[in-house]
C-alpha cells in the first residue's frame, strides 16, 4: 500500500488545469429539475404577468398601498382590469384543490379602493419625436393611448364620445359610478391630446396619418385582422386581435400592441425580440399534502367588497406555492439558503475558475451526499452527486486543497494498513463461505460488539467466516478522489481474493453500498443473515419507545430497513413515528467527510437529527450514526451494542478510536489467528512505553486534541523527538515547554511539563505552513 | 521581493528560553511558506540554534486563517 503516500502531497496554487464539470446541455438538463423559481400557478395564468403570489402576500400583510401599486404597474387603467378581468389566476389557483380558490378578483377591487394612489408624476420625461395617433372609441384604443402617453410618445387620440365619462361608459360598461368616477380622473390626468367628438372614418384615418409615426385604431375601423402577434394591420395601423374582445384579452392586445408601437418607433421588426408574453405552462409543484381545505371568507353581500380585516383574512389563506421540498429535510440546503438550481451553477462556476478564490469551496464540500434530495425532490434533483462529481473534478484538476479531507484519508490509509487484519480462523484455511466485515467505525466504536458479533457468526454460519477489518472506500469516494478510491478497490480485491471470494457480511449501510456499487464481491447485509439463523440467544428484550434512525447509507435499501424494523421489534423496541424516516432519513453529519469540512454544519446536522425527539433514545444500524449522535448529547445505541449486550459508552475521541481498532485486531488475532500474514500492527501507532519515556496527557489537553483533530500518537512522535535532541522553548511566563516535529504535511507543537515521572502533555496545535528562517 | 517587508512581527521580551541552548529566543527573519507562496515575517527565533517558535495565537489565528484563503486559491 506503499503508492497510497503519494495522494498526500500538497497542491500548488499555481499549477492547475482545466476540466469541465459538465457540458453546457448536462449543466442545463440538471440544473432545469428544479422547479423552484417556476411561476407559481396563478401567476404563469395572468397574460399581464402579474405576480399574484406577492400580491396576495402584500394583501395578507395589510400592505394596501403596496398592493395597489402592482396593479398600477401592470395596467393603466387598473380599476377597469380589476373589475372587468375574468381572472384565469382563481381557476389556475392551487387552493381550489383543498376548498376554494382565494378570491383574488375581490382582493384586487378591494386593493383598489383601500391602496392610496401613487403619488406623483415620477421622473421628469421628455417628450420623444415620434408622434402617436390613436383613432376611436373601445377598450382597446383607449389602453392604447394610455400607454403610449405613459411611455411619452405626444399622442393625439381621436373619438367620437362627447366626453370622458362617456367614453369611459362606452369602453368599459361594468364599472360603477364610483369606479367610473376615479377611472375618469385617471384619464383625465393623462398626458395626451384627447378629440372629443370626431367623426371617425377610413377616410379620416387617411388623412390624418400621414402627419404621425404611430398609428392604433379601434377594431371597427380595421379592413382585416391584424398580424396575430404583433398585432399591426397591413396597412401599418396597430388593431385589437378582434373586435370587442374580452377585457382581460383587450388589455393584453393593448399591451402587445405598445411593444409593437414601441419596435417601430426604433426603427425595428415588431416581431422579433419580444421577449416572453403571455401566459406560460407552469412546472412549480406544490405539495398540497398538508394543507389544510378552507372556504373563502364569505363577502358581506352580492356586490358588496371586503373590509381591510376581512380581505387579510382571505388573503392569508394563500399557501404561497414553492416548491421547497429538498430544503425541508436537509440542514445543508437550509444554512447555505440556496436552491439546487443556483447551487449547481455556482458549484460549477466554482470548479471552472483558474487563478482566484474559489467561494463555493466550502459549500461543496458541506453536503454530506447523503441523497436525500434525490428521494425529496419530487424531480429527484440529486445535488449530492453534483458536489460529489464537483469534488472529483476539483481534485482530477488540481485544485482541490489536501487540507479539507486528509485527516479522513490518512484514517482510510490508517484502516487499510497498520488497523487492516483479514483473519481467516484456525482450521478453516481451506477457504471460508463467508467474511464478516464490520466496517471502521464499528471497531472504533464498539470492538466488544464486533468481537462478539464474530464469535456469534463464526459459532453458527456454516462454511466458515472469515474476517475483515478495513475500509469500504467510502472515504476516498466522498473525498472525490477515484486514484485512491482505485487502489483502496484493487487491494480489498485481492485481498477477498485471497480467501476465496466469499459472501461479504457487511454491518455497515455504507459499507454494503460502496462495496457492492464499486463492485468488489456477494454482499449481504449482517442483519438479513441474523434474522435468517435466529437473533444470538439471550439478546434481551427493552420495552422501551425509542426512536430508529435510519442510516443515509440504506436510502435505497429498503430490505435492509425492513429487516432492522423486524430486529429492534424482536427486541421489544417500539419505535416512534419519526417525520424524516426511511428513504427520506436525514443524515447524522459523518456522510460526504463533512465533519472534517465542516463541523458546525455537521454538528447541526447531528442535531437536527433529533429535533423531533430531543428526549427519546435513538437506536441505529450504522456506528457513525451511533457515534455523531451520542456526540451531539443523544442517548444512542447500535443494534450490535443491544444484539450483544455491551454498550460501548460515551463515544471514544479519535486517538481512542484509533486504539480501540488495533486492540480489537490484536485480539481477533490471539483469539482466531495462526497464519503467517497475521503478522502484529506495525509500529506508527507506538506508544510511549514502547518509545522509551512515560507520559500523560491532561483532560483538558485531550479534549484539545479530539477537537483541533492532533491524535495521541502526533504527540508521542512530538515528545520522542524531543527526547532525541532537546530541542523547545521555555515559556518562562507559564513553565511550559514547547516542542513541535513537522510530520507529513503538518507541524505539531505540544505544550507540556517535565517530572521526575515523565512528560505530562497540558496543550497541543498544529498548522501546515512550514517556518523557517530567512 | 523585498527583504524589509514583513507580513508579521512578533516582538520578543526575553521571557522565552531555547531550552536546548539556554539562550532568550530574539526577534528574527523567518519564512511561512504553504503551497507554493511564501510570507517573509519576523518570529521569536533562538539566535544559537535557529529554531523558530510559532505561538498557539499565531498558529490558530493569522496563520490558519491564511492557510484557508490559499487552500482556496
Amino acid at each position: 500500500m506503499g503508492v497510497m503516500k503519494e495522494h498526500f502531497k500538497e497542491r500548488n496554487t499555481r499549477d492547475y488545469h482545466q476540466k469541465r464539470l459538465f457540458t453546457k446541455e448536462e449543466l442545463e438538463e440538471r440544473e432545469s429539475l428544479c422547479v423552484h423559481e417556476q411561476s407559481p400557478f396563478c401567476s404563469a395564468a395572468c397574460p399581464m404577468k402579474l405576480d399574484v403570489r406577492d400580491f396576495v402576500r402584500r394583501m395578507a400583510a395589510k400592505d394596501f398601498t403596496g398592493a395597489r401599486a402592482m396593479l398600477e404597474r401592470i395596467s393603466p387603467f387598473p380599476e377597469i382590469l380589476a373589475h372587468g378581468c375574468s381572472h384565469p389566476c382563481e381557476a389556475a389557483c392551487r387552493m381550489g384543490e383543498a376548498g376554494e380558490s382565494i378570491a383574488i378578483a375581490d382582493l384586487e377591487r378591494v386593493a383598489m379602493f383601500l391602496g392610496a394612489p401613487k403619488k406623483g408624476k415620477g421622473l421628469l420625461k421628455f417628450k420623444k419625436k415620434k408622434r402617436a395617433a390613436v383613432f376611436g372609441g373601445e377598450l382597446f384604443t383607449l389602453v392604447v393611448a394610455a400607454q403610449l402617453a405613459d411611455k411619452s410618445y405626444p399622442v393625439e387620440f381621436y373619438v367620437e364620445a362627447g366626453d370622458a365619462e362617456s367614453l369611459l361608459k362606452q369602453c368599459a360598461p361594468f364599472l360603477s359610478e364610483e369606479i367610473l368616477a376615479s377611472a375618469v380622473r385617471r384619464l383625465q390626468s393623462m398626458d395626451m391630446k384627447i378629440f372629443y367628438g370626431t367623426d371617425l372614418s377610413s377616410a379620416f384615418v387617411e388623412e390624418k396619418r400621414g402627419a404621425f409615426d404611430l398609428l392604433c385604431a379601434a377594431g371597427y375601423l380595421a379592413k382585416e385582422s391584424p398580424d396575430a402577434d404583433t398585432l399591426l394591420g397591413k396597412d401599418g395601423i396597430l388593431y385589437p386581435s378582434e373586435e370587442g374582445g374580452e377585457c382581460l384579452r383587450t388589455f393584453y392586445d393593448a399591451r402587445r400592441a405598445s411593444v409593437s408601437a414601441d419596435r417601430l418607433a426604433q426603427g425595428l421588426d415588431p416581431s422579433t425580440m419580444r421577449g416572453e408574453e403571455g401566459t406560460v405552462t407552469s412546472r412549480l409543484y406544490t405539495n398540497m399534502g398538508q394543507v389544510e381545505p378552507s372556504k373563502r371568507i364569505p363577502l358581506r353581500g352580492e356586490g358588496e367588497a371586503y373590509d381591510g380585516e376581512k380581505a387579510a383574512e382571505e388573503a392569508v389563506r394563500c399557501i404561497q406555492c414553492v416548491c421547497e421540498e429538498c430544503l425541508k429535510g436537509c440542514t445543508y440546503l437550509r444554512h447555505f439558503a440556496k436552491h439546487p438550481r443556483i447551487l449547481t451553477r455556482e458549484i460549477y462556476n466554482n470548479t471552472g475558475i483558474i487563478m482566484g478564490d474559489h467561494m463555493m469551496n466550502k459549500a461543496m464540500n458541506s453536503c454530506s451526499l447523503c441523497g436525500q434530495c434525490a428521494v425529496t425532490c419530487p424531480n429527484g434533483y440529486d445535488m449530492g452527486e453534483i458536489c460529489r462529481l464537483a469534488r472529483e473534478n476539483m481534485v482530477d484538476t488540481g485544485k482541490m486543497s489536501l487540507a479539507v479531507h486528509e485527516f479522513a484519508l490518512q484514517d482510510m490509509l490508517f484502516s487499510n494498513t497498520e488497523g487492516f487484519l483479514s483473519c481467516v480462523p484456525k482450521g478453516q484455511e481451506q477457504g471460508c463461505r463467508y467474511v464478516f466485515f464490520p466496517g471502521c467505525q464499528a471497531g472504533a466504536v464498539a470492538s466488544e460488539a464486533v468481537l462478539r458479533a464474530y464469535r456469534d457468526l463464526a459459532g453458527r454460519l456454516d462454511g466458515g467466516v472469515a474476517l475483515m477489518l478495513g475500509c469500504c472506500g467510502a472515504i476516498a469516494k466522498w473525498a472525490g478522489r477515484r486514484e485512491l478510491l482505485n487502489e483502496q478497490k484493487d487491494f480489498l480485491r485481492q485481498e477477498f481474493g485471497k480467501l476465496g471470494s466469499p459472501v461479504i457480511l457487511a454491518a455497515c449501510p455504507t459499507c454494503r453500498k460502496t462495496l457492492e456499487e464499486e463492485g468488489l464481491g456477494q454482499v449481504k447485509s449482517l442483519w438479513e443473515t441474523l434474522l435468517e439463523i435466529g437473533l444470538p440467544e439471550g439478546s434481551a428484550c427493552h420495552e422501551e419507545k425509542v426512536v430508529l434512525h435510519d442510516a443515509c447509507g440504506a436510502r435505497n435499501d429498503q430490505k435492509m430497513r425492513q429487516d432492522v424494523r423486524e430486529i429492534a421489534g424482536r427486541l421489544g423496541f417500539r419505535l416512534l413515528p419519526a417525520e424524516w424516516e426511511g428513504e427520506k432519513t436525514s443524515c447524522c453529519g459523518y456522510g460526504g467527510l463533512v465533519a472534517y469540512a465542516n463541523r458546525e454544519m455537521a454538528a447541526e446536522m447531528a442535531e437536527d437529527c433529533r429535533k423531533e425527539f430531543p428526549d427519546a433514545p435513538y437506536i441505529t444500524y450504522c456506528m457513525a450514526c451511533r457515534d455523531r449522535l451520542a456526540r451531539q448529547g443523544a442517548q444512542s445505541m447500535h443494534l450490535l451494542e443491544l444484539l450483544y449486550e455491551c454498550p460501548a459508552g460515551t463515544p471514544p475521541d479519535i486517538s481512542e478510536k484509533r486504539r480501540n481498532r488495533l486492540l480489537l485486531r490484536e485480539t481477533i488475532l490471539r483469539e482466531f489467528g495462526g497464519g503467517d500474514d497475521m503478522s502484529p500492527a506495525g509500529n506508527g501507532c507506538a506508544s510511549p512505553e514502547e518509545m522509551g519515556f512515560r507520559a500523560v496527557i491532561t483532560e483538558e489537553a485531550r479534549r484539545q486534541m479530539d477537537d483541533r483533530m492532533i491524535l495521541d500518537t502526533d504527540v508521542w512522535k512530538v515528545m520522542g523527538h524531543y527526547r532525541d535532541t532537546g530541542e523547545a522553548v521555555l515559556d518562562q511566563r507559564t513553565g511550559l515547554l514547547i516542542a513541535r516535529l513537522r510530520i507529513g504535511n503538518v507541524t505539531f507543537w505540544v505544550k507540556f511539563t517535565e517530572d521526575g515521572a515523565g512528560y505530562i502533555i497540558r496543550g497541543a496545535y498544529s498548522h501546515r505552513m512550514l517556518v523557517r528562517t530567512r | 521581493m523585498a527583504e524589509t517587508k514583513s507580513y508579521y512581527t512578533i516582538e520578543t521580551d526575553g521571557t522565552l528560553l531555547c531550552q536546548k541552548c539556554k539562550v532568550p529566543l530574539e526577534k528574527a527573519d523567518a519564512v511561512f511558506s504553504y503551497l507554493e507562496n511564501a510570507f517573509p515575517v519576523e518570529l521569536p527565533v533562538c539566535p544559537k540554534c535557529g529554531f523558530v517558535y510559532v505561538p498557539e495565537e499565531l498558529a490558530l489565528g493569522k496563520v490558519l486563517s491564511v492557510e484557508k484563503v490559499l487552500e482556496d486559491k
